[in-house]
């Protein structure tokens, strides 16, 4: 994000977030715009795979073919592909949008590793350029619902991944303390709480926290932010995005919200249902104000409606979409 | 305030907690109070004969009497039943815990253990009660060995099939979230599951409980020189109504008692969840 130039600033006319697309995003890699554009707004498609052999450093994350047939004849996603690079000093934040019923989150729990998603039906689920063989502490998750270990201290819940690493305790709770402050706790009010006094914003905080001290490459979020009211929603996003400054991750955010895919990411991968297929991938513009704030520009706003179009025409036929 | 304006026999409303009290003590007492009007008067004159209820006031001096010691031969022996009793539920269950518990959990986290334990949990499920009693008898004799087998088997099996349901319940994403923070499978049954399982656990430890002190009667109908249920034989043997009426008193309060400490222990245990009553 640092190599881009800030945009224009909240300005109603043409020179929005729109213009700053074609201005900036379109020439950055030198493609041609692609031929699905908007009929108002041009967001470029992302980069799609070519060659994936000879990429020379391994790929974060790289989908070749996948395809998830359950027992009883349901297929949740079909013929998926896509990668992303590494990109030194810092992650990419790719949202996934889609209706319910899309295969979103089987995408986001087979980079997990967690069954029943997890081992993919055909084609090769790629971390690091080595197959996934089961869930480990390099991908973090974040689950909607939530969750916090009821039994644990705020501290302890923050702690967990480092207590099954055996690190001594006066030493883990230093580090949860630090990442208790990070994610906008009062490490001296809320440290010793259990996670039935919190509510449902702070909760997910815990949890954020609990996968952010574990410092994992790839953290997976799966609509963390469905559940909350939407003022709570605008300041978890706006942590969210100061967060994964820091980190240097690659988030993989699951999400129902366009507002939400447009804002937080860096690359939407737009998902229509039944089964799921990955119909467009495209880079938006980058978080660089307050959530409340930018998702109320025209400009932004204009960028959400292109997309909303854009799904709604893609979507009663998926075949004229990319498989 | 609002609730202050609520009535109080608006559809599911619970009544406040001094509200609730004085209703229950109130229809408490108007049970004690027709019992006295139906024993009222001569005993040819009454509407229930004493041959077949005494009155209040005579379970009254019984039960204390027995409390503290009387005219007698009974007199001031309830507490030494009351241990008696308690003594034996404690053991069958301590040993119904320790085997059952643990079972319960294995068979929670494995399936093939589930299965193969399943036959067996069924079988012992539905042995009747009664059942129990010439079956212990045959294996463990008819002292006190035999009334510690006969509340291990009447309730192990249940504490195995309670704590197998309370891990299976605790949902995949908290399993799943500890996986994706690295924890191994042991550590997930040690940090996670038992953890989350236990206050389900412990609930039905409290239900058991209480269904054991119940149980244990049974089994001191057949030589026991102490005991509620003894009390009630000799009560029975004797055709002494007050001493029988007197032990159900003794009995109702010793299970409400217990069932109250249990459930304080359990906010003491498991601050995080408060037990539901």
């Amino acid at each position: 994000m640092t190599d881009i130039q800030t945009p224009p600033g909240a300005a109603p006319e043409k020179s929005g977030v729109g213009s700053w697309l074609r201005r900036n995003v379109l020439h950055r890699r030198q493609e041609a715009p692609s031929p699905i554009s908007a009929d108002t707004v041009t967001v470029k498609e992302a980069p799609q795979d070519k060659s994936a052999s000879d990429a020379a450093p391994p790929r974060v994350v790289e989908f070749r073919n996948v395809s998830k047939t359950y027992d009883d004849g349901y297929t949740a996603i079909q013929d998926i592909t896509f990668h992303v690079d590494d990109l030194p000093g810092k992650g990419e934040f790719i949202t996934l949008l889609g209706p319910s019923g899309c295969g979103k989150s089987t995408i986001l729990r087979l980079i997990a590793g967690l069954s029943p998603q997890h081992p993919a039906t055909s084609g090769q689920v790629l971390v690091g350029g080595l197959p996934v063989e089961g869930p480990g502490a390099d991908r973090g998750m974040v689950f909607q619902d939530y969750i916090a270990f009821d039994n644990r201290s705020v501290l302890d819940n923050v702690a967990f991944g480092l207590e099954c690493q055996g690190m001594p305790r006066a030493e883990r709770y230093e580090r949860a303390r630090e990442v208790i402050q990070q994610v906008g706790l009062d490490v001296a009010r809320d440290q010793y709480k259990y996670p039935h006094q919190l509510s449902g914003g702070m909760r997910q905080r815990v949890a954020i926290a609990g996968t952010l001290i574990l410092k994992p490459k790839i953290i997976l979020m799966d609509e963390p932010f469905g559940a909350l009211d939407p003022a709570t929603r605008y300041r978890m996003q706006d942590l969210i995005v100061s967060l994964w400054r820091e980190l240097e991750a690659t988030v993989f955010f699951v999400t129902h919200s366009v507002e939400e895919a447009v804002y937080l990411g860096d690359r939407t991968m737009i998902f229509s249902p039944g089964p799921g297929r990955l119909l467009q991938q495209l880079e938006v513009p980058p978080p660089d104000r307050p959530a409340k704030t930018m998702q109320r520009e025209p400009a932004f706003l204009e960028v959400v409606f292109a997309i909303k179009d854009m799904v709604e025409k893609l979507e009663p036929s998926p075949s004229s979409g990319r498989g | 305030m609002i609730r202050s304006t609520r009535s109080i026999f608006a559809l599911r409303a619970a009544p406040s907690p001094i509200i609730g009290r004085l209703i229950g003590f109130v229809s408490v007492a108007a049970l004690v109070l027709v019992w006295y009007l139906v024993t009222l008067g001569a005993p040819e004159s009454r509407i229930v004969s004493p041959a077949i209820l005494p009155t209040p006031v005579e379970v009254g001096q019984r039960l204390l009497s027995l409390i503290t010691g009387g005219a007698d031969s009974e007199g001031g022996t309830l507490f030494l039943h009351i241990a008696a009793s308690l003594r034996r539920v404690i053991s069958g269950f301590a040993l119904a815990f320790f085997v059952g518990v643990p079972l319960g959990i294995l068979a929670g986290c494995s399936g093939p253990v589930r299965a193969a334990l399943a036959p067996h949990a069924l079988f012992l499920r539905n042995i009747p009660l009664a059942a129990l009693i010439p079956l212990t008898m045959v294996t463990f004799g008819i002292d006190e060995q035999q009334k510690t087998m006969f509340i291990f088997i009447a309730v192990a099996p249940f504490l195995m099939g309670d704590a197998l349901v309370a891990i299976l319940r605790v949902p995949d994403k908290y399993i799943e979230t500890a996986q994706t923070r690295g924890a191994s499978t042991w550590q997930i049954i040690s940090k996670v599951l038992i953890p989350l399982a236990m206050p389900a656990i412990y609930s039905s430890m409290r239900t058991l409980f209480g269904l054991a002190v119940g149980y244990i009667m049974l089994a001191e109908l057949v030589n026991a020189d102490l005991g509620l249920g003894h009390m009630l034989l000799v009560g029975q043997r004797r055709s002494d109504l007050p001493t029988i009426f007197a032990a159900l008193v003794a009995i109702a309060t010793l299970a409400y008692l217990v069932d109250r400490g249990l459930a304080f222990l359990q906010g003491k245990i498991f601050p995080y969840r408060p037990a539901e009553d």
